[in-house]
This record gives structure tokens, C-alpha cells and sequence, in this order.
């Protein structure tokens, strides 16, 4: 991805131009559920929002689908959590007041015209935060001027080390494609000791949340190529693009399914910047 | 067992061959250049009245002429050289005859394109092979005036780019990584400059490149499309002189002549771009303090040591550097050392013996105290070839010989800065070795009939130290964990594999000028680039076989119709193919193999198969020369877990590729070139809707990759040349003015689907307020009316 802007900065040095065009595509007459399930040990997370795909030139809103049955089963009893939906929030949301428990595996269930849909997910233990810090810092290579926070924290686990930050800026997400924070431990985990510094720059009197998930690894793969496809500009030096991996099967039907299914423990924490 | 056999009786074939040639007399001799000493290859050879019974000077001007009676006069042509006749006696059989052919006068009717034949390409066995002079090449108008070796093979038939403006090449429905690009023997790993925008080498150091599309001799090997063999030019023995240019983005630089006396010679010739200073030039500071560059250097030494003996050794060493700010930076370097011994044994035994060691490198570097790294990678393949050719009197040509490998893939190093936390990634490195034997024959069954034959053995070895993970009953893939990993000692055997390579040419002359030929080829290739993008990158991640990954099988299947017009001004020729593959490679969905000691979890392999003809009308003298090629293809890929495990078409099928090249010589002092290329759109895959997702609005796409095209390619090129008349001057000058793609053709180089802000392609919604939100396709195009300028010198 970054070599592809590299050859185009090289590129646009010597002579490339950018324009808008309108391509003649073909477009997929059925239209695929898209599936986005979240089942956490905090109750305002937990929604199964369903929606359905478009045309590519379609700039209508989303089309959520409202008549679903949605549950979550809890794997070592056999339970189920029913859920409803909830026009305010355009999802699916749980009956009960239930939560995710650690060591659990729990199975989603969305039965809709005549068409079965199931993923699973264990709920992992949390690691701990002990800070968030921030710090104001000069424009530096790859990063502008601005307060930089850093999170301080313990990873303990030798497995399932798959992480996600969401970052949420005066109530807003933070969700362009280069805002996305994916780790796991391939480079290690004693960057989150010594403090993982977000790339982002803040302003003052910033109001800044931050959600820290441990996610399993295959919706952690989906978050990941996802993100890859949303930086995949169709080059020379892209992949091929393909849709993200999607851990939710079908079981019954055939019809396609998109989207994922993520078990997570949130942590979050909140810290408001100076004035100056 | 089988192959032994083959073996055991193929050399009785040839020995039986060598008793009988024992009986017969020949004249051996050697045809050089009267200004510089330079070997004259392929010049005609025969004896006054039996003009069809000639033969042609080899790579070292040499040749052998079997006698019928003496004294009888000899007679030496060569095209744009005046002929030399010569009375040969009984007692000129003893020693080797040296003839020195004079350059003609430069005539407007007859301009020398190629140092070959005339009827070169009816009467030789080669199918599928091209080949490009430096003259042909230093004509062609060039993007930037920057003369490119690779992109100009570009413009012959079978051979398709990856996109526009890069120099990397698809030959017959292969991938880049299988073709072989040697130099002087010695291959290149990455024959890129500025991410394949530019090929490798300096132009003026060169001395001409045959392209092998598919069909090769045994004595070659190792890749399964195509070998690109570039030759470095020697330096001139009778005096100093020297050549250069000084272009849009880069100047050049060579120099050559007699190194001790003249039995021997150099040549040195470099190049070195300047873009660098083109970006001080830009008002924003981040782009004032970046580099941009390249270099290229190259030097070959030549030494006759006695009549029999000739010693060369060459050596290139190119160079990129990206740099931002000082503190980024990414850099590749290739370096490739050849020595070249060829002797004489006698009027009709050569002996070649080839040594030579290429590295490739690369770093990426960011300076910084807390997040900063050290990222490096080497490759290297060292080398020894040797062959014993043999010419028979019974019109067969017999060589055999051994070529052993040794690849050494270093560990890719990740090096945190002291204050960085991440850990340090540095991958297991890789060796192989690679032993090859090889034997071959052509024969000549009648004055119409002629056959080459040829058996390659490879047996290719991964060996220790490394580590070797296993995954019990079922596939290495990223969502199973290894349950166990075996250790191999330095040297020990990790992984052995063979592979027998056949390969097979007939000729069948119709008429002097009219010939069918018919080739098949097996190669086998033990190194391939784990890779799913379509363009090479300095940073690629190649791959020795090993227990998971097996080497690719190529097999090859061509025919040819090969007929000359007009005493050989015009050149046509037709060839058909049809090319299998297997264990082609490709990654998976997200694969991460970089930093990865488990790349076999992110593989899948399958199959491939490529059919096309090619045609091609080609003149070679006169005022106006070039050739038109057309060329229809396909190539396919079967690949288990990719696309539903259907076929697909990889990124470069483009069924209709056409290009146009004329040179035209309007007098003494202007010239002009001229190209047209045409070509189907890339293959690629197209949103077939959308959806939202994470809060992302995301491109929807079908399972089935590469169903849409780009819009047809087309661009015009030209150029015109002025050079001083005057061929008494010292220095001569001349001037180039191009223009690459004359009527600006946006021809796209990527289609970016993507949601644009308040209809503006470049805003960004963190820059204010929003009033339109929707889905876009953005076109990146690259170069339209690019004009360029080069100034040209000798001296």
C-alpha cells in the first residue's frame, strides 16, 4: 500500500493526473445481508445491525433489515439470548440485560427468508490499561503537530493476541481508512508497556475516548483485509481486490452473507486535553 | 533410470559422430571488425559457386568451413561490410585464418539495423527467439529519452508490460519472475529502476539482448517463460573513445578502448539520474528535502591471452535510493560480477567456462530515536557453467556441459531503533544448490531438414541450516498452528528435487527463403517471487522449493512459418504456442509473508496454461525500416481457493496486442522513429455494488477475479534525431526531440473506487465542512504528451 503511493508520488513527480470518471459497471442484481454483530461484556456495544448491499453508484442510505430473527446461543449451556429491533438505533439489540463472560463461546444466530446465518466467537479475558497520557510534540516525519496520547498498559496472554483501538474525537469516530489501530504480537507486546503512542494528532480541549478490544483472530483477519481493500486503489502494485473474509457461514440457503461477527472484551478510557 | 539410459546413449550418438568427422578437413578462421578487432558474429561463410553450402561465424567470429577441394577461393560477407575473398591452399588448413571486413561507406539505401544475416531467421532453428541490436534499440523513441532496454521488448510480439510506464515483462502468459535476466551470464533479480518505470543498465554499455520466449537451448535453463540474455559490450582495441548523453532525467557516460596493447580492452560506461534536482525546484518544503535516484555503473575488461584463449570480466553494479526528509529512506541495489573464459581447442572443439555472483539488496530505514528501524534483505546466486561444444563434419554442431548454482536467501532483518519497544523480526535464511547437466545436438539430416536436440538434468537441493514446520493432517494454512518444527544442520538436506528437461527444434527449409519450424521445451524453476501484485516490487519476497513449495513445470508446444521477400528486405513469420504450467503460485486473501518464516501457510498453487499467435512483418533495410507485430493471446490460471477455484485471466492477458515501428532516414543528418502500440485492457475486477460495513462504505466484489477490462491501451510515440554530418569531426553531436504519447491518451493506470467529498476528487473531509458525501471512481493516468530531449556525443 505504501509502496503504491511511493510509485505514485514518484509517478506524480514526473507526470500523472488524477480525474473523475464514470464507469459503465456491472452490478449484482441480489442484494447481500450485511451482517455486523457485537457481543461484549458492556451492554451498549452489543447490536447486530443488518443491512443490505447496493449498487456501486447508489448514494441512497443504508437499507437495514428489520424482520430477522437474531440471537446469540451460549455454547456450554445451550441459551439463548434473543434480541429485537430497536428503530432509535437501527439494530438488533438483546432482550435481556446480558453480557458476554470470559471463557464463554457464543454462537450468532440470523434466520431471515428462509436463509440461516451463524458465527462463533470466544470471549477473551481483558488486558489491563493502567494509563492514557498525552503529550504536545512538534510536526515530525509521517506525523503533524499536535497532542499525541499514549496508552500504558499490561498484555499478558501468550495466545490470541488480536487488538483493535477505536478512537473517538469529540463524539465523532475516527473511522478513515488510515485511522484504523490493528495489532497483534508479531512485533512484539512491550510496546503497549512502554507506552503505544496513537498516530494521531489532537487539538486542544479535545475530548478523546478510547475503546481497546481483544478480538478473535478471525474477525481481527476480517478488520485487517478490510482494511487493505479500503486502501486498495486497483494498481499495478495492489493485490487483486477481494472482499474481506467474513467468519459468519451460511447454514442454510444460498444466498451470500457479508460482514462479522466480534466477541470482545471493551475497554475504554476518556481524556479531556488542555485548553493550551 | 530412464534418464541414464537417454544419456548413456545420446553420447554414443555423438561419439559415433566424432570418429566419423575424424575423416574430414576443414578451414577453421575468424572473422573480425578492421576498425575495432571486434568479432563479427553470423557473418557468411562459403566457398566461390556454393554459396547455399556456407556456414556463419559464431559469438567469437569464428568458424569452420569443411574443404571439398584446394586451393579454392573463400569467400567472408557481411551485411554493411564489404566482402572479403580470399585463396585458400593446402597449407592454410594448419592455422587458424584471420579476415578483417572493412565497414562500407554509409549509404541512404542501405541501413544496417542488425548485426545479423540476411536470411538469418529463415534458416536458423530458433522459434520464438528475438533478438534487438542497440542500434535498433538507441532509435525508438523512449519515454523520457531514457532509451529502455525491457520496455522496448515490450514492443515485440508474446511479450505484454504490466501496466503503462513499467518495464517488467509477461512473456507468452508467464509472470515476471519467470524469466531470466542474465548479463553476461550472470542473472538479475531485480532489473528495475524507480518501482520498474525504468529497466536496468546503461544503453551505451550494451552490446545487444536476445529474448528466448519460452524455446531455449539446453545449455540454458532455471525459468519457465523466457530468458532475457544481455550482452556488455567490449571495449573498442585500436584507440581510445568515448560516448555519452546528457538527457531530461539522467546523463550518461562511456568510455572505452586498448587496456595493454591491443590484446585486450575496457569498457566502463555509467549513468546517473538527477530527479533530485527537479524536486528542489518545488515551492513545499517536504518535497525540497526528499531524494530521488539512480544510478547504474558497468565495466567489462577483455584479454586475449593467446590465439586460443579470450578472458573477459564484467561487472554492474545499479543502485535506487528514495529518501524523505532524511529520515526515511528506501534503497535496492543489484551487483553482478561475470568472468568469461572461451577457448579454441582446436579447428573444431570450443570450450566455454563461465563464473559469476549477483546479490541483490535492500533496505528500508526510518531515523528515528523512538519508532525508528533498520529493515534489510539479501539474495544472492553464485555460479560456475561450463560447455564443451564440438563441430562435426557431418553438419552437426554437438555441446554438453555442467552448471551448478548456489542460492543463498539471507534473513530479512527487522531492526528496532534502541528506544523502539517493538521486538526484533528477522526470518530464517535459505539456501540452495542447483546442479545442472546438459547435452545437445543439431543436425542436419538433408539441405532442408534440420533438427536440435537437448536434454537438461536439474537436480536442485535445499539445504540446511533451516527450519522446516509441521502441520499433521492438513494443509499449512494461517488459522492452524504449526505442531511441530524439525531442525537441519548446516548442509544437511532439507528438500531434493529433479527434473528432466527436454528439449526439441526442427526446421524445414521450403525453399532458400520460405522455412516451418517446430519446437517443444520443458523448463523447470526452482526460485519464484511470492507475490500477488502485478508490478514487481524492491521489497519482494522470493522463494527457494522446499517441502511446501514445489518448483514450477513449464511445458511449451510452437510452430512457426518463417518466410523472407524481396532478396531478405522483408522478414515475416508466424508462430503459434501453446505453454502449460504447474505449481504456479499465488497468495492468500490478507497474506502477510514479508517478515514471515511460515510463507507456506499464505500459499496457494494450481495451474496455468497460455495459447496465442504471434505475427510479425519486419524490414531491415533501406530508408524506412521497423516491423509491424500482432499478436493474439491468452493466459490462464487455475489456482485452488482463488476465484471459486475457477479459471481466471492474471491482470496481463490482453488478447489483441498490436504495435508499429518505423525509422525513417529523411538524409545524413535527420532521422526519425516513430511507434504505435495498441493492446485489450488489463484484466481486473470491478465493483459490482457496495455496502457498508464498520462505518466503512466499501466496494462490493464478485468471487470471480478479474472479470472486467480496462479500456483498450493505445499511445504514439516519436522522435526525431538530428546528428553533425560531418563524419571528420572529433566530436559528434547529436540531438533527440521525443514526445511519449503524442495525442495524450489517457490510458489509465488505476481505476480507485472510492467515496470522493463534496465532489471533489482531492478533499478531504477532515479539511471542513461537508455538503456532498457519495461514490466515485477516481482514474490515475500517467504520462500524456511527454515531451523529452537528449543530447547525444562521441568523441
Amino acid at each position: 500500500m505504501k509502496t503504491n503511493r511511493i510509485f505514485l508520488a514518484v509517478a506524480f513527480l514526473l507526470a500523472s493526473c488524477q480525474e473523475e470518471v464514470l464507469l459503465d459497471l456491472d452490478q449484482k442484481k441480489d442484494r447481500i445481508p450485511v451482517i455486523e454483530g457485537y457481543w461484549t461484556d458492556h451492554g451498549i456495544y452489543n447490536e447486530v445491525k443488518i443491512s443490505l448491499s447496493k449498487n456501486y453508484y447508489d448514494s441512497l442510505d443504508q437499507e437495514f433489515v428489520r424482520d430477522a430473527e437474531v440471537f446469540v446461543k451460549e455454547r456450554s449451556t445451550g441459551r439463548k439470548i434473543t434480541f429485537s429491533y430497536l428503530n432509535a438505533t437501527r439494530s438488533y439489540r438483546p432482550n435481556s440485560g446480558e453480557r458476554a463472560k470470559v471463557g464463554e463461546t457464543y454462537q450468532l444466530n440470523v434466520n431471515w427468508k428462509g436463509q440461516v446465518y451463524q458465527a462463533e466467537g470466544l470471549m477473551l479475558e481483558a488486558p489491563s490499561v493502567d494509563s492514557v497520557t498525552y503529550d504536545y510534540l512538534e510536526k515530525r516525519l509521517f506525523r503533524e503537530e499536535g497532542y499525541y496520547l499514549k496508552v500504558y498498559g499490561k498484555i499478558p496472554f501468550e495466545d490470541n493476541n488480536y487488538y483493535r483501538i477505536r478512537v473517538i474525537e469529540n463524539d465523532t469516530l475516527k473511522n478513515q481508512p488510515e485511522d484504523y489501530l490493528l495489532f497483534d504480537d508479531s512485533f512484539g507486546l512491550l510496546v503497549f508497556e512502554k507506552g503505544l503512542e496513537l498516530g494521531y494528532a489532537f487539538q486542544k480541549n479535545d475530548r478523546v475516548r478510547l475503546e481497546l478490544y481483544r478480538l478473535n483472530k478471525d474477525a481481527f483477519d476480517y478488520l485487517s483485509q478490510l482494511v487493505s481493500l479500503l486502501f486498495n486503489d486497483g494498481g499495478l502494485f495492489s493485490p487483486p481486490p477481494q472482499n474481506p473474509e467474513s467468519n459468519i457461514r451460511v447454514v442454510k440457503g444460498d444466498s451470500q452473507v457479508l460482514g462479522y461477527f466480534i466477541v470482545s472484551p471493551v475497554l475504554t478510557r476518556s481524556v479531556t486535553l488542555p485548553t493550551k | 533410470m530412464f534418464f541414464l539410459r537417454s544419456l548413456t546413449i545420446f553420447f554414443f550418438f555423438l561419439i559415433g559422430f566424432q570418429v566419423f568427422s575424424q575423416e574430414k578437413k576443414s578451414v577453421n578462421g575468424q572473422v573480425l571488425d578492421a576498425a575495432n578487432l571486434q568479432p563479427l558474429i553470423g557473418a557468411s561463410v562459403f566457398w566461390e559457386g556454393q554459396a547455399q553450402q556456407g556456414t556463419t561465424t559464431d559469438l567469437e567470429g569464428n568458424f569452420f568451413l569443411q574443404v571439398t577441394a584446394l586451393p579454392a577461393k573463400i569467400i567472408l560477407s557481411y551485411l554493411g561490410y564489404e566482402k572479403s575473398i580470399r585463396t585458400i591452399q593446402v597449407k592454410d588448413l594448419e592455422k587458424v585464418q584471420k579476415f578483417y571486413l572493412r565497414s562500407e561507406d554509409f549509404s541512404l539505401e542501405e541501413i544496417l539495423i542488425e548485426e545479423r544475416r540476411g536470411d538469418e531467421q529463415v534458416k536458423n532453428m530458433e522459434l520464438g527467439k528475438s533478438t534487438l541490436s542497440m542500434e535498433t534499440l538507441q532509435s525508438l523513441p523512449a519515454l523520457f529519452g531514457e532509451v529502455d532496454l525491457l520496455r522496448s521488448l515490450q514492443l515485440l510480439p508474446g511479450v505484454k508490460s504490466a501496466g503503462e510506464g513499467t518495464a517488467g515483462l509477461f512473456v507468452r502468459g508467464g509472470s515476471a519472475d519467470q524469466n531470466l535476466v542474465q548479463v553476461d551470464g550472470a542473472p538479475v533479480y531485480n532489473p528495475s529502476h524507480f518501482f520498474g518505470i525504468f529497466s536496468v543498465f546503461n544503453p551505451d554499455g550494451l552490446k545487444k539482448v536476445d529474448l528466448y520466449k519460452g524455446n531455449m537451448p539446453a545449455s540454458f535453463g532455471g525459468r519457465a517463460s523466457a530468458l532475457i540474455d544481455v550482452a556488455f559490450r567490449e571495449g573498442e582495441r585500436d584507440r581510445f573513445s568515448g560516448e555519452g548523453g546528457i538527457g531530461t532525467i539522467s546523463s550518461r557516460l562511456t568510455l572505452q578502448g586498448p587496456l595493454l596493447g591491443e590484446k585486450s580492452s575496457f569498457l566502463i560506461s555509467g549513468r546517473r539520474t538527477y530527479a533530485d534536482l527537479f524536486l528542489k525546484l518545488s515551492p513545499n518544503p517536504d518535497i525540497q528535502n526528499n531524494q530521488l535516484n539512480f544510478y547504474d555503473l558497468n565495466g567489462k575488461a577483455a584479454f586475449n591471452l593467446s590465439d586460443k584463449d579470450k578472458l573477459s570480466v564484467s561487472s554492474y553494479q545499479g543502485s535506487d535510493l528514495l529518501g524523505l526528509d532524511g529520515q526515511f529512506a528506501l534503497g535496492w541495489e543489484n551487483w553482478v560480477s561475470a568472468i568469461n573464459w572461451n577457448r579454441v581447442n582446436s579447428d573444431s572443439s570450443y570450450f566455454d567456462l563461465q563464473g559469476y555472483h549477483s546479490r541483490y539488496t535492500y533496505q528500508v530505514k526510518f531515523d528515528n530515536e523512538e519508532n525508528g528501524f533498520d529493515w534489510t534483505n539479501s539474495l544472492s546466486e553464485t555460479g560456475v557453467k561450463a560447455i564443451w561444444t564440438r563441430v562435426l563434419a557431418s553438419k552437426s554442431t554437438v555441446f554438453w556441459g555442467i552448471h551448478g548454482q548456489v542460492y543463498h536467501f539471507a534473513p530479512s532483518d527487522l531492526k528496532p531503533a534502541p528506544k523502539n519497544p517493538i521486538t526484533r523480526r528477522q526470518t530464517q535464511g535459505v539456501q540452495g544448490l542447483l546442479g545442472n547437466a546438459f547435452v545437445g545436438i543439431t543436425q542436419e539430416f538433408s539441405d532442408k531438414l534440420t533438427a536440435e536436440l537437448g536434454l537438461r538434468q536439474g537436480v536442485f537441493a535445499q539445504v540446511g541450516e533451516g527450519k522446516v514446520y509441521q502441520y499433521p493432517n492438513t494443509a499449512p494454512n494461517p488459522d492452524v498452528d504449526p505442531s511441530d518444527s524439525v531442525f537441519y544442520e548446516k548442509g544437511e538436506l532439507m528438500q531434493r528435487y529433479q527434473g528432466l528437461e527436454p528439449r526439441i527444434a526442427f526446421r524445414y527449409l521450403l525453399r532458400p527463403d520460405f522455412s516451418l519450424k517446430a519446437a517443444y521445451n520443458r523448463n523447470y524453476q526452482y526460485v519464484q517471487i511470492a507475490s500477488n501484485s502485478s508490478a514487481g516490487l524492491p521489497i519482494d519476497r522470493w522463494v527457494l522449493a522446499g517441502q511446501y513449495i514445489r518448483p514450477i513445470r513449464s511445458d511449451q508446444f510452437s510452430f512457426g512459418v518463417f518466410r523472407n521477400f524481396d532478396q531478405n528486405r522483408w522478414e515475416l513469420s508466424i508462430e503459434g504456442y501453446y505453454k502449460d504450467l504447474d505449481q504456479v503460485i499465488d497468495l492468500r486473501n490478507g497474506a502477510r509473508i514479508l517478515l514471515s518464516d511460515q510463507v507456506e501457510t499464505e500459499l496457494l498453487s494450481g495451474r496455468g496454461w497460455a495459447y496465442g499467435a504471434e505475427f510479425l512483418l519486419r524490414k531491415n533495410k533501406g530508408k524506412t525500416t521497423g516491423w509491424l507485430g500482432y499478436t493474439w493471446s491468452r493466459a490462464w490460471r487455475q489456482i485452488d481457493g482463488i476465484s471459486k477455484d475457477h479459471p481466471y485471466n492474471p491482470r496481463f492477458d490482453r488478447p489483441h496486442d498490436l504495435s508499429l515501428v518505423l525509422n525513417h532516414q529523411f538524409s545524413p543528418a535527420w532521422s526519425s522513429s516513430f511507434t504505435f502500440v495498441y493492446s485489450t485492457g488489463q484484466a481486473v475486477s470491478f465493483p459490482i455494488g457496495s455496502y457498508q460495513v464498520d462505518n466503512q462504505t466499501v466496494p462490493l466484489y464478485s468471487d470471480f477475479r478479474n472479470e472486467n477490462r480496462f479500456p483498450d491501451y493505445h499511445r504514439i510515440d516519436a522522435a526525431v534525431t538530428w546528428k553533425n554530418p560531418d563524419p571528420g569531426r572529433k566530436w559528434k553531436g547529436s540531438w533527440n526531440f521525443g514526445v511519449y504519447n503524442l495525442y495524450g491518451r489517457k490510458n489509465p493506470f488505476s481505476y480507485d473506487f472510492r467515496i470522493l467529498y463534496n465532489n471533489d476528487i482531492n478533499y478531504n473531509p477532515s479539511d471542513g465542512d461537508l455538503v456532498s458525501v457519495r461514490p466515485g471512481v477516481v482514474m490515475t493516468y500517467l504520462f500524456t504528451f511527454l515531451p523529452s530531449i537528449t543530447y547525444n556525443f562521441e568523441f
